[in-house]
């Protein structure tokens, strides 16, 4: 059973005895899972096999876990078929399915997860819906029988007829993704590539704020062909998310491309950071992990919602209590913000005049302003381009390019230090990104004047060492400071 | 420009009227009051009433600087939509020449060129960049007859006072005291004090990576030379007097 990517083992006991007739069945059994007696009875007398006419007890352990969910009929079945034929099942099996009345076994969600988990319990052989089986197949070292129906596990178990071990036909090899949107289509911006770049090397996450029409959703999904594709470990934590949903493509289930979530601002909290009754299911962001995050129209979201993310924002991961228990996701994304200066949107364009008054334009950047908006790194604006002019301003550099100079960077700092430069605490960041004294006086004259917080100072610092690490430089010159400067918008001249 | 106009109008003696409100109000007042000069706020609330709260030093200043806050209205007077443009009749009749630094279609500020007129006084306005939507109502203003202004000069002509200044507001600023780095000046060739230039377009005049112009730029507001705005960048005209 899957406790969010937990796995917990429930051995399913059958025992057929004397006595009256009945099904009995023990071990804190939710709902679900005592609906499963119906179904297990239909499949297994649809199977053309014997059900039990006497007293029949049924024992989940261990019995103090709350056992959830339709991936329990297939075991139960098998442990009163095999109770029936007196038999035991090969030792380090463990089966996973749902029962349909006629005996077939039905897809479950997280299979996946269930096959990751147990082959780290050091099980050899798992039985899944045959449908599933591409999935378990991708955990190499384990044995994954696809089971069609109940009676062809039965088949199997008593050697009338084995079932084809089922291999992977995914090539476990990292491949090219392809590119959905290439930056060459975005003319103009630069200011916005250069931090997308700038966002991508370093894992930083970026605010853009401007008109309506100014090209910030086009911008947010050319992030993640800029992205390396997914290393295997990132690809698997990506595709066990999918799974415990229900979402993976059966055909090709892993996927190397970075994934891109955008949900709208109507969004829950549940729906964005995971929740849910019993055990909570991951949210949005543990689907955006390892990929981008992209909240359009930002301050449109509720605030407690926009507070829930931060967070995840600082660790990476988060964890969702439930009454069925504590469960951690993964959640380490990359959030592209974007926003309109103003409620009608139109501040600041050169094209169309603004018609807010200034306490509501006030009022809307106040939504935005306070510790979210610390957490964001790069802060920039993005125009629009009118559409005469559009023609005529520059194509912009291929998105294989750009991804070179970032793959470039990004191993410069996973070399150095382990993890992104926006991962760095401020100890390793002193010891490990130390500032030429030119810099670091610039960084300093510029919080003075602006009132900069520590944090402030610190992510500035971080976004100088990945501009430096974009030019390859292992010093953070005065350039890279000043650039890292130039990404902060909110900073007030005092 | 406003607060350049200001500085320069209240060193020549002249009594700056404005109405307290944010943007081009509040710059007109700190110009003045920089300049030493003397400032009187038209307001639209009770004179007991900051509107807005946020320009409560503002107020203060302008009444130290020996200056004073105006009300046509009762004490306690809250914020109303209805009376600011009485407001701005107020602020026309209590001056000598009406100046519109910048205006929209439906600005405000164009309410009060109206009263001037009515009230026969003289008009003057700024023009500004064909493409700024915020000079449509100047252009107007000019269009049909307002005296154009380029420096405080122009104003002081028209106030008849042409003879009496004494600093010469089109002598080149002595106050332009720091000197420019020669890489650095390029850019500043290529921004406006009044239209903003956003950074995409500066890189591709002067053909230079983005990363380089964003630093370049950063270093000039550093230095107090440019100004970051929501449209982009623009020069600032003389240093080390920013905001209160």
């Amino acid at each position: 059973m899957l406790v969010g990517l937990d796995v917990r083992p429930v051995r399913v006991e059958a025992y057929i005895g004397r006595g009256e007739v009945a099904f009995v069945l023990t071990g804190l059994a939710t709902t679900t899972v005592k609906e499963s007696r119906e179904r297990v009875r239909s499949a297994i007398r649809n199977s053309g096999l014997d059900f039990p006419s006497t007293r029949l007890a049924v024992n989940l352990a261990p019995a103090e876990l709350r056992k959830d969910g339709t991936g329990l009929d297939l075991p139960i079945a098998v442990a009163i078929a095999l109770a029936r034929a007196e038999k035991r099942p090969p030792p380090g099996s463990a089966f996973l399915g749902e029962l349909a009345l006629d005996g077939s076994v039905r897809h479950v969600d997280g299979v996946l997860v269930a096959a990751r988990g147990l082959h780290e319990l050091g099980y050899e052989r798992v039985f899944v819906p045959a449908e599933d089986a591409g999935e378990a197949a991708l955990i190499g070292g384990l044995e994954v029988i696809p089971c069609p129906s109940l009676a062809a596990v039965v088949g199997h178990l008593t050697g009338v007829e084995p079932i084809d071990q089922a291999t992977s036909n995914v090539a476990v090899t990292e491949q090219p993704s392809s590119v959905e949107h290439d930056l060459l289509e975005v003319h103009g911006q630069e200011e916005a590539k250069r931090a997308l770049e700038v966002a991508a090397a370093g894992g930083h996450h970026l605010l853009m704020s401007g008109p309506p029409g100014g090209g910030k959703t086009m911008l947010a999904r050319c992030l993640p062909g800029i992205l390396p594709p997914l290393e295997l470990s990132e690809a698997f934590e990506v595709a066990q998310v999918r799974s415990l949903l229900g979402d993976l493509p059966a055909g090709s289930p892993l996927d190397w491309t970075r994934p891109f979530r955008s949900p709208h601002h109507a969004i829950s909290t549940a729906g964005l950071i995971g929740g849910g009754g019993g055990i909570a299911q991951p949210g949005e962001i543990s689907r955006a992990s390892h990929g981008v995050l992209f909240l359009d129209e930002l301050a449109e979201f509720q605030a407690p919602v926009l507070q829930a993310l931060r967070q995840p924002l600082e660790t990476g991961s988060v964890t969702i209590t439930r009454s069925g228990g504590s469960v951690r996701y993964p959640a380490r994304f990359t959030l592209v913000a974007a926003t309109n200066p103003c409620p009608c949107g139109w501040a600041g364009d050169g094209i169309r005049a603004c018609r807010c008054t200034p306490a509501a334009i006030d009022s809307y950047q106040r939504r935005l302003s306070g510790p979210l908006l610390d957490r964001i790194d790069l802060q920039v604006t993005v125009r629009r381009v009118a559409l005469e002019q559009l023609a005529s301003e520059p194509r912009g550099e291929p998105t294989a390019t750009v991804r070179a100079r970032v793959v470039a960077a990004r191993r410069r700092q996973l070399d150095r230090q382990g993890c992104l430069n926006a991962q760095l605490k401020p100890p390793r960041l002193r010891q490990l990104a130390g500032l030429a004294p030119h810099s670091r006086r610039t960084l300093e004259r510029w919080s003075a004047q602006r009132g900069m917080t520590a944090r402030g100072f610190h992510r500035a610092w971080r976004v100088a060492r990945t501009a430096a690490d974009l030019d390859g430089s292992s010093e953070i010159e005065e350039q890279h400071v000043l650039e890292a400067l130039g990404f902060r918008l909110n900073d007030v001249a005092a | 420009m406003a607060e350049q106009l200001a500085l320069e109008l209240a060193r020549a003696g002249v009594v700056v009227v404005s109405g307290l409100a944010l943007g081009i109000d509040a710059a007109a007042h700190r110009g003045a009051l920089n300049a030493g000069g003397v400032t009187v706020a038209v307001m639209g609330t009770g004179v007991d009433v900051i509107y807005p709260t946020a320009h409560t030093v503002l107020a203060e200043a302008i009444l130290a600087g020996g200056g004073a806050l105006v009300s046509q209205f009762p004490d306690g007077t809250a914020p109303r939509r209805h009376n600011f443009p009485a407001r701005n009749y107020t602020m026309a009749a209590l001056s000598d020449v009406v100046l519109v630094v910048e205006a929209a279609e439906g600005s405000g500020a164009l309410i009060t060129a109206e009263a001037a007129l009515d009230l026969h006084k003289e008009v003057m306005a700024v023009p500004g960049s064909i493409f700024s939507p915020l000079s449509v109502g100047t252009h107007a203003l000019l269009r049909d007859g307002a005296g154009l202004v380029q420096n405080a000069r122009d104003v002081l002509s028209v106030l008849s006072q042409g003879g009496e200044v004494l600093d010469d507001p089109l002598a080149t600023p002595a106050g332009l005291g720091f000197k420019l780095p020669p890489e650095r000046d390029g850019i500043l060739f290529h921004l406006s004090d009044v239209l903003a230039v956003n950074a995409s377009e500066l890189a591709r005049k002067l053909q230079l990576p983005i990363s380089d112009v964003l630093g370049r730029l950063t270093a000039l507001e550093l230095d107090g030379v440019v100004k970051r705005h929501q449209e982009g960048y623009v020069r600032a005209l003389r240093r080390g007097k920013e905001r209160a």
